[in-house]
């Protein structure tokens, strides 16, 4: 029987470590992991936790993050509880096996720590993996700072093993950023957390002899589309388990999620769309600017998979001028977070005036000036009535100023 | 052959690619493919074929018949259930029970050839004849005990 | 475990099948008699993992399955770590007691061709064997990709034709020599390691009984011979197997925890391999006058390996 902790009201924990607290309450079954910077503090965390006696599971120590997945996706098919957490190459090494996962319906929680892809090499903070998993048919939630990172790892198991999901759900969060920097948590007891997140669901299991199945057929154009779409449909409304689960978790404990989070968005006339530990520098510069009269809100889709696109519109329309920002490299188009928002508003009746920042690559730092500098950008293309600069800007690069693509609306 | 050892005796057969093409919302669940109807009353490894519910989507209840230019046939008067054949077939499709050799699958033979081949009977107990000669035709034809060479 | 203690093939015959036919495998394919001699060699429950390849490609195609125990493919690579991970899940479900049945006997096995064992999926049959996970992993070695047409593998033998490392003009066909995956297996610390082949069924299905009831991960290389891409008539398929392990072209042997070596088969009279060679299409090139030196040297090779495993095998190493 796995011991119990004794946790206070408020700990002191990093991103990392609170995700690592949320695997142990949440009672893994198997976790198969691999570490790699910066989530490799959650396997070591793990890993203490196993070597005093505090988790009844397994911990697979595998040798590659490919492995890793790999041993989630059989372990889970064996029909038990399942995590991992990984970054960037490891992400990308493992990439096949995500969209494998998926398609197999297997309910397996992943904590990424965000961080960019080489070349160059490069352990810093940025969405790269993120943006690299966008379509393997995970659900995708984004935690802007430590004490989410417990919670919405907690949310994940909740919502991946509901009998109307049985989806893979990640956990992203910013690394260095978040998962090394301590913050107050206010952790749930772990009877608390694990009747929460309640006892693992067999579903389809190969444990169960009276009732062998086989995993992983092969399909051809025969069928291989009416199974990616009903993956797809799945995927899609698993949008309405995200939000029965962040009810009951705001009932359980006061905090409340939601897939779209607005701030000070009922009369926002400029906006920022942002993820990651940036909303929380937005919403800083947002208040900041209020001040001055500048009506400024932030908006951060926290669902990114499935994309919630109803919602990212009904929250921006009315806006006059948003920056969307993408702190991943796009590697030329514009950024897909930009994409996706435009997508959404293109239907409106007003349609704002959008434009993308690329920033904080490789984990330069954002800073509230450079919000407050880019609100008020936006506020120039408001009160001009059309973009006064370039589609897509690159924020804080030195070197000469980098704009590419005019718009043709205006003037 | 009789004691309905088949599939096609159970419950009947289908040609691979017959089956109907059905819709998003009908395709199983994460294309997981379940072995059996139900729940298996005790391990399969105790249950004859014969006995075993398979499912739609158990490759038993399909054939490959139509793969065959050549068949087969099999000749109970010589045999002697060494069982070389059984344990050689690629197919599962040399049908034995008790120790005693029953004959051949048809529906999932494709023909191969392996089994006349490991038949140690002179001469063998099973031949190859094109796939449309009749069975008794063929027995009627079977070729006497070779002599060794000198 | 066993069915029955195997004392012949008519007691061994009373095993109830579990691999189902209507698959689409060649015919003569050997894979399917291995996996067959497998399945029956034990009547405990199985639960499977396929890396990628012929097996996996032709047993699995939905809406059919030709499997009537629990099977996974995920990919290529990765069966070895698929079915460490559902025995890791089973050695934590059988702690917390969440089994829906605890106390069936259940035995993890994982397949794959030589180009997923020996190449792409190297990595993760390492890893798991180094971890000790309690598995047998048994390699369908038909030396080259053969599901994709035929392409070589580092299990392809020297001289062999191959539609990547091809015999032409001026070339003999594949110049490196054949990975010996049961030394490196055993060099993992693997307790228990084989090469085995189907024609000799006794000796292969009471090889898998002990890798099966052997703790820890279990390596067994088995020859299939491969009528599509060896180029024979599929009704020779046990013959060619006859010829490899009369030829010694693939000796039959086991290693108990990497030392302990046992020669299980020995040829009454050991044929040259010369007359293996005659029967494949893949090596006909090599009976022109310019490529005779390459059968020389294959047979140079057997003869030498030949003597090691003696060698070996006496000296209780």
């Amino acid at each position: 029987m796995a011991e119990k902790m004794e946790l206070k009201e408020v700990e002191v924990w990093d991103g990392n470590y609170a995700a690592s607290q949320a695997l142990r309450q949440a009672q893994v079954d198997v976790v198969s992991a691999y570490p790699i910077t910066p989530s490799t503090p959650i396997v070591e965390n793990y890993g203490a936790y196993v070597a005093n006696g505090y988790v009844d599971g397994e911990f697979v120590m595998v040798e590659s993050e490919h492995a890793a997945m790999s041993g989630c996706v059989g372990a889970a098919a064996a029909g038990g509880r399942v995590a991992t957490a990984t970054s960037s190459q490891g992400f990308a090494l493992m990439v096949e096996v995500l969209y494998q996962a998926s398609g197999m319906r297997l309910p397996i929680v992943m904590t990424v720590v965000n961080r960019a892809l080489a070349s160059p090499l490069n352990v810093r903070g940025d969405h790269g993996d993120m943006y690299l998993g966008r379509d393997s048919g995970w659900v995708q939630i984004d935690a802007f700072n430590a004490q989410e990172a417990y919670d919405l790892t907690l949310c994940a198991f909740k919502i991946g093993e509901d009998m109307r999901v049985r989806l893979p759900v990640m956990m992203h969060q910013d690394g260095f950023l978040t998962s090394h920097t301590a913050q107050n948590v206010h952790p749930l007891s772990d009877d608390e957390a694990y009747k929460f997140v309640g006892d693992y669901k067999p579903y389809e299991e190969m444990l169960d002899f009276t009732k062998p199945v086989t995993y992983g057929a092969q399909t051809e154009e025969d069928w291989h589309y009416e199974h990616k779409a009903r993956q797809h449909k799945a995927l899609m409304e698993s949008k309405d388990v995200i939000d029965e689960v962040f009810a009951e978790f705001k009932k359980l404990t006061g905090r409340e999620y939601k897939r779209v989070e607005s701030y000070m968005m009922d009369d926002a006339e400029v906006a920022i769309v942002a993820l990651g530990t940036t909303v929380e520098t937005a919403r800083v510069a947002a208040d900041q600017l209020r001040e001055e009269g500048i009506k400024a809100g932030v908006v951060a889709p926290r669902c990114f998979r499935p994309f919630p696109f109803d919602e990212m519109r009904d929250a921006l329309e009315n806006t006059k001028a948003i920056a969307v920002l993408d702190r991943s490299a796009p590697m030329g188009a514009m950024g897909a977070l930009f994409n996706e928002v435009s997508a959404a508003l293109y239907t409106t009746p007003n349609r704002p005036l959008v434009t993308n920042f690329i920033y904080g690559l490789g984990g330069r730092d954002f800073s509230v000036e450079e919000a407050k500098r880019i609100f008020k950008e936006q506020k120039a293309h408001a009160d001009a009535g059309h973009i006064t600069t370039p589609i897509q800007q690159f924020s804080g690069v030195r070197g000469p100023k980098l704009g590419f693509f005019e718009t043709k609306r205006g003037n | 052959m009789s004691r309905g050892v088949l599939a096609t005796e159970k419950r009947g057969i289908r040609e691979l690619g017959a089956e109907e093409f059905v819709g998003w919302d009908e395709v199983t669940h994460g294309v997981i493919l379940p072995s059996f109807e139900g729940e298996l009353k005790e391990n399969v490894s105790h249950i004859r074929p014969e006995e075993r519910d398979y499912s739609d989507f158990n490759s038993y209840t399909a054939t490959v018949a139509s793969w065959r230019v050549i068949k087969p046939v099999y000749n109970r008067d010589i045999c002697i259930d060494c069982q070389n054949c059984w344990v050689w077939c690629p197919d599962t499709s040399i049908i034995s029970r008790d120790k005693q050799m029953l004959g051949i699958d048809y529906d999932h033979c494709k023909g191969c050839g392996v089994c006349v081949e490991v038949c140690p009977t002179n001469p063998k107990s099973l031949l190859m004849f094109g796939e449309a000669e009749e069975i008794e035709d063929a027995l009627a034809k079977w070729p006497e005990k070779k002599k060794k060479a000198k | 475990m066993a069915i029955t203690n195997i004392k012949n093939l008519k007691e061994f015959s009373t095993a109830n099948e579990r691999f189902e036919g209507a698959h689409l495998l060649c015919p003569g394919c050997a894979h399917s008699m291995i996996v067959r001699e497998l399945m029956n060699a034990t009547d405990d429950n199985l639960v499977i993992a396929s890396n990628t390849g012929c097996l996996e490609v032709s047993t699995a195609v939905y809406p059919y399955t030709s499997w009537d125990t629990s099977w996974i493919h995920i990919g290529f690579e990765n069966a070895a770590t698929a079915v460490a991970g559902a025995e890791a899940m089973y050695k934590a479900r059988k702690r917390k007691g969440t089994l829906k049945d605890p106390d069936a006997p259940v035995k993890f096995v994982a397949f794959g061709g030589d180009g997923s064992t020996y190449d792409i999926g190297f990595q993760w049959l390492s890893g798991a064997v180094e971890r000790g996970h309690d598995f047998t992993y048994i390699c369908l070695d038909n030396e080259n990709y053969a599901n994709t047409g035929g392409q070589r593998s580092s299990a392809t033998p020297i001289g062999a034709h191959t539609s990547t490392a091809q015999a032409g003009r001026v070339s003999y066909g594949k110049k490196e020599k054949k990975k010996d995956m049961v030394a490196i297996m055993a060099a993992h610390g693997a307790p228990y390691v084989a090469q085995l082949a189907p024609n000799k069924w006794k000796i292969m299905a009471k090889g898998f009984q002990k890798a099966l009831e052997t703790e820890g991960p279990c390596f067994i290389n088995t020859v299939s011979a491969c009528t599509t891409e060896w180029k024979f008539d599929p009704k020779d398929t046990i013959h060619l197997t006859d010829l490899a392990t009369d030829t010694l072209m693939f000796p039959i042997y086991e290693i108990i925890n990497g030392h302990e070596l046992n020669i299980l088969y020995r040829p009454k009279n050991i044929i040259p391999v010369e007359e293996y060679l005659a029967a494949q299409g893949r090596y006909k090139h090599l009976f022109k006058p310019e490529n005779r030196h390459v059968i020389e040297q294959i047979q140079k090779e057997i003869n030498e390996k030949w003597e090691y495993l003696q060698r070996r095998e006496e000296a209780r190493v």
